[in-house]
């Protein structure tokens, strides 16, 4: 078990090092775009992550979490 | 014209490292943006065979959210967001069975509920020359529920600024003190506690996308059962983990970015739960765009959910009949149209969520009877200056 994962993770780094090219600062344009952000619009995905915090069980992921609620 | 090439480069490069989100959006930024958005969110009424008895009709939410971001000095930015809803409905009461053996579920006061919720919290960020760091504090307050926290974080880049790594904490303290709470035997004041931590990875992969992985860990401890709930005890602790994971890709000749999201959580109270979504963001024009959303999420039951109620269990032992604790799918689809006309972006949204036992991969032994339907639309203002 130990030994899977050791290579998994060599595996994924080793991936990540050959897929990711050298991109310089003026060749990020497309990234830079607005709507290549993580989360291009921020009340939407505060307001997602509170509908769906009150209505499923899960919660959590990219970032750390706000104040509760007594949403019933 | 090897000079004048050069000062193109280096004018070129400049430009670029301004741009908020060059380094994985983390630069300070150059304007104010005041934003605003106006939603109204509805549950679908339980039907009849649902609920035999008493109300159908559930939650109608009125959503107001404020937002300011602003440079503060050369270095710092100043976030503010403020939130206001106002509720009426019903929510599950309890459960029961019908004569013919299939579990029902009765909702909360012939009248309904009111309620409203304000939350305010202001932050700031301080932004070096490879990363940021900074925070945030908050408060939410109901009728009957409130919440103090605090939250910390920083991101730093490596590799030429290809790779980014954040880490962040957060601390809530909360109170719940239930509405007639003497009348209904409930509970009439209690604490909770979650604490929090993240840790992410971003990597460039090339010049038109970008991944991201994140790791993040919540511990809940005191009050943690619905006190709304005839017959709700779960365990005074619970240890959550998510696994997330985003990849971004922008189509150049579509002129739309594709945006792939994947989590996974499990936590102790016996849930584990997959969610995946999609966005696809197409530009038309220089001023529009349109963003078809889809998403399905996937969750198994709490070891101690029930979908009848029994009275007979000794208050010791575990038992919910909350819906949000069964094993269930969700399919939800949404749709935005986004003017941006210079200083101004108008963004409108609407969203269908269907939640059904049948939708879910997991084993559904014991279905709930009250899963959410719901719509949303959303009216977002920005004004940038």
């Amino acid at each position: 078990m130990r030994q899977f994962r050791t290579t998994l993770l060599m595996s994924i780094c080793s991936l990540m090092l050959i897929s990711c090219a050298d991109v310089r600062a003026w060749e990020r344009g497309y990234l830079a775009r607005e709507e290549m952000a993580w989360a291009p619009d921020a009340l939407e995905s505060s307001l997602n992550d509170h509908i769906f915090f009150s209505k499923e069980a899960s919660s959590g992921g990219n970032n750390a979490a706000g104040g509760g609620c007594g949403c019933n | 014209m090897k000079d004048s090439a050069s000062r193109n480069i280096i004018a070129l490069s400049t430009t670029a490292l301004a741009l908020p989100g060059i380094a994985l959006a983390d630069a300070p930024p150059t304007q104010s943006t005041i934003s605003y958005k106006l939603s109204n969110y509805q549950e679908d009424d339980l039907s009849r065979s649902e609920t035999p008895f008493g109300d159908l009709e559930r939650y109608d939410i009125d959503v107001h959210q404020f937002q300011l971001v602003s440079p503060l000095g050369r270095n710092m930015s100043l976030h503010v967001d403020a939130n206001y809803e106002s509720l009426s409905g019903a929510s599950p009461w309890y459960t029961s069975r019908s004569l013919d053996g299939e579990p029902i579920v009765n909702l909360s006061g012939a009248s309904g509920i009111s309620d409203r919720r304000t939350e305010l919290s202001i932050g700031s960020r301080y932004y070096l020359e490879n990363g940021s760091f900074g925070g945030n504090i908050g408060y939410s307050e109901e009728d009957d529920y409130r919440a103090i926290y605090f939250g910390f974080n920083t991101e730093k880049h490596y590799n030429n600024d290809l790779t980014t790594v954040s880490a962040g904490l957060s601390y809530s303290s909360d109170k719940v003190f239930p509405t007639d709470a003497a009348l209904f035997n409930r509970v009439e004041e209690d604490d909770k506690q979650s604490s929090s931590l993240f840790v992410s990875v971003s990597q460039i992969i090339n010049q038109v996308s970008s991944f991201q992985s994140a790791l993040s860990f919540t511990e809940q401890s005191g009050f943690l059962s619905d006190p709304y709930k005839l017959r709700d005890f779960r365990p005074d602790d619970k240890t959550q983990i998510a696994w997330s994971n985003s990849y971004r890709r922008f189509f150049v000749s579509a002129n739309a970015a594709l945006h792939v999201n994947y989590r996974y959580y499990h936590d102790d109270f016996g849930i584990s739960s997959h969610t995946s979504d999609l966005s696809w963001h197409q530009n038309l024009g220089r001023t529009f765009q349109i963003v078809p959303t889809l998403r399905y999420y996937n969750q198994s039951a709490a070891e101690f959910f029930t979908n009848v109620d029994d009275f007979l269990n000794p208050i010791s032992e575990y038992q919910s009949s909350d819906y949000r604790l069964s094993a269930f799918g969700a399919v939800s689809g949404g749709f935005s149209v986004i003017a941006d006309m210079n200083s101004w972006k108008i963004t409108l949204t609407a969203e269908r969520y269907l939640a059904n036992d049948k939708y879910s991969a997991y084993d559904v032994s014991l279905p709930s009877t009250a899963l959410v339907k719901y719509n949303r639309i959303s009216l977002g203002i920005d004004f940038r200056f």
